[in-house]
């Protein structure tokens, strides 16, 4: 199982990692029951502290994505709640990448692309009156 | 482990001076008594011996220069200090292992040629040689000792790997040099025993152990300076 | 597991002469994360490592690495087997060989693992008969480490340990870290180079001219700190945009940039408001982050 992070600012690399791995057991590259790389051996292979591991593999714990059981690792095992959540990531997915798409043909370059997807992300939480 | 650790480091300088003092102090006394005409034989033999401490005198002190070179403040100068000051023993421990080291080491460079000597001297001499020679070893060993107390001293007070040393060197050379009237308490001239030799004196008198506890006890003040110096000391 | 914290500091000093080089420090360094220590040259880093191994005494404070004080000599020993140090020059014994140096350090520690010694003799590829003197600095690093790992030890401090090593050294340095922290070794290490921190650090703290300015995880920083670029047509008006969590503002005509360690939707809420007709929103560096919060002090 490849995983990569890469070293940009802005999204902490547990955030990076977490999203690669659902990307993974979404895409089917991962399926029910697999067994994840230990924290020794994914924070090696990726050099990155086992500290990040350890916050992704928690979250997604959370999340209902993994179990992880002590002593023996991270296995995935995907709850239904969890499987929602994985459909409707899907749905959206497929809507920003129509309106990626559009924006592109509009003559927009990627980086605008998301610089107008952060400013748009900041002004509504505001405007939600969410802290 | 410490202990290998100084052997190490001073083997080859130890040894050199070892077999170096050994074999020039047993081969200038067999020599002298070779050449001895017969009728002169005992005082002769007095003198024989006499010149045998001359000559080990500035060797030895010239060993134990080099050999007490080294130590936490000169592995400063080349940066090994801090992987030595972050091992877990303390300091004290870290300098009385070297100081045991030298001290031994010291001894065995008076023991060893004096035994060769001895040995050399051995189908001529008569039982009470053997007191001339202890005579000889207990003077060079406790005047010796001040000049191994200081050179640790100055080791643990002075930065750099020569410097040290070369300091130790001048303060014996200034010992070697000064005035006759200094005698009682330059330690060079105790160590060669010439305070005890002059017209008509065969050595035939009490052991100077009173001298030798002086200076043996100005050593133990040097060397209980220097351990205090190296635990002060930030590195 | 250790105690709540590895290394904590309490107003730790070290004065020479009339200038501080380690002022009023409180360090609080936890348990199995890596932290990064991060500072100019002659910003305290050194000192601060010294007098945490005893091998500088504070002038004034105290501290506690893994329980003990630093400042007491018996609990400096005690610490000291359980602590290991990488020094900047990484020097060790020129007479001694590799496996010389391997034997005398083994002798100290009962901890000391073999089989970690042997894995990592062969994969950092170190002749062990090779002397010291002869080893190029990237061996002496990797051998230097060598002797701080195998011991297995709660708290591992290395002082810019990639000095001196080529890009593939790095990356060797790197994996062992990243490796024996999650084996349980605490790790805090100091460091210009601030992509490898970037890499591997959780927590990051910042001295500057002795002085700790700032001690905050690296997923907080990366989350929080954010450029505002702003074009506003009426000319931008700097005092507009002092507000909490702004670092700097530059502005230049109608552009102004503002670099900010927090409260990044109300600096956005004020751009709008004053009429702005483009607000881009990026991410900031560690490496912009380390020099803005330097400058400012």
């Amino acid at each position: 199982m490849l995983f990569r992070l890469t070293n940009s600012a802005g999204q902490p690399r547990y955030l990076q990692l977490m999203q690669q791995i659902r990307h993974a057991i979404e895409s089917g590259a991962l399926s029910d029951g697999d067994q994840l790389p230990s924290i020794r051996t994914l924070a090696e292979e990726l050099v990155v502290s086992p500290g990040t591991i350890m916050k992704a593999y928690s979250e997604l714990e959370h999340e209902g994505f993994i179990t992880m059981h002590h002593g023996t690792g991270a296995f995935v095992c995907v709850s239904r709640r969890a499987r929602r959540l994985g459909d409707r990531v899907q749905a959206a997915r497929e809507r920003v990448d129509e309106l990626i798409g559009e924006l592109r043909d509009d003559g927009l370059i990627d980086a605008e692309i998301r610089r107008l997807f952060e400013a748009g992300l900041l002004s509504a939480v505001r405007t939600a009156g969410k802290p | 482990m410490l202990w290998y650790k100084v052997w190490l480091e001073t083997r080859t300088r130890f040894l050199i001076s070892l077999v170096g003092s050994t074999a020039l102090c047993a081969s200038r006394v067999s020599d002298l008594n070779r050449s001895a005409p017969s009728w002169t034989q005992s005082s002769y033999r007095y003198l024989t011996l006499h010149s045998g401490q001359q000559l080990l005198v500035l060797p030895w002190l010239v060993a134990i220069t080099f050999l007490m070179m080294g130590g936490l403040l000169q592995e400063k100068a080349n940066g090994s200090a801090l992987f030595t000051l972050a091992l877990p023993v303390s300091r004290a421990r870290l300098m009385n292992v070297r100081i045991c080291a030298g001290l031994m080491q010291s001894a065995l460079l008076v023991v060893v040629p004096w035994a060769a000597m001895y040995t050399a001297a051995y189908n001529w001499a008569p039982a009470h040689f053997a007191r001339q020679v202890l005579f000889y070893v207990v003077v060079l060993a406790s005047g010796g000792a001040v000049f191994v107390g200081s050179a640790l001293l100055i080791s643990s007070l002075v930065e750099g790997t020569y410097l040290a040393p070369m300091i130790s060197a001048g303060i014996a050379l200034a010992c070697g040099n000064a005035p006759n009237s200094l005698a009682f308490v330059n330690p060079l001239a105790f160590m060669d025993g010439r305070s005890y030799l002059g017209p008509g004196n065969m050595l035939a008198g009490p052991m100077p152990w009173g001298h030798a506890a002086a200076y043996m006890s100005v050593a133990a003040l040097l060397i209980v300076a220097s351990v205090k110096a190296i635990e002060r000391r930030d590195f | 597991m250790s105690g709540p914290t590895v290394i904590e500091t309490m107003g730790l000093s070290k004065l020479y002469g009339r200038s501080y080089a380690v002022r009023d420090l409180n360090l609080t360094v936890r348990p199995d994360r890596i932290t990064a220590f991060l500072g100019l040259n002659g910003a305290g880093k050194s000192t601060t490592i010294r007098m945490l191994l005893g091998m500088i005494r504070p002038s004034e404070g105290s501290g506690t690495v893994l329980g003990r004080r630093i400042d007491d000599p018996l609990e400096s020993v005690a610490l000291r087997k359980d602590v290991a140090y990488v020094s900047e020059d990484k020097r060790l014994y020129n007479y001694m060989t590799v496996e010389q140096m391997i034997r005398f350090t083994n002798g100290f520690f009962p901890g000391w693992h073999d089989d970690i010694a042997n894995a990592l003799l062969r994969r950092f590829e170190l002749p062990a008969g090779r002397k010291v003197r002869h080893l190029s600095k990237g061996m002496r690093t990797k051998l230097a480490l060598l002797l701080a790992i195998a011991r297995r030890p709660a708290l591992l401090i290395l002082d810019e340990p990639s000095e001196g090593l080529d890009p593939h050294g790095v990356e060797q340095l790197l994996e062992a870290l990243v490796a024996h922290c999650a084996e349980g070794t605490s790790v805090f290490f100091s460091s210009h180079q601030i992509e490898e921190v970037e890499r591997i650090s959780d927590q990051v703290c910042v001295i500057h001219q002795g002085r700790l300015v700032m001690d905050a995880s690296l997923d907080e920083l990366r989350e929080s700190w954010r450029r505002v670029d702003v074009v506003l047509p009426g000319g931008a008006q700097v005092e507009d945009f002092q507000m909490q969590g702004v670092e700097r503002v530059r502005t230049r005509g109608q552009q102004m940039s503002v670099v900010a360690s927090g409260n990044v939707d109300s600096i956005v809420a004020r751009a709008s408001e004053s009429g702005a007709t483009a607000i881009d929103v990026t991410p900031v560096g560690l490496r912009e982050i380390f020099l803005q919060t330097i400058e400012e002090n």
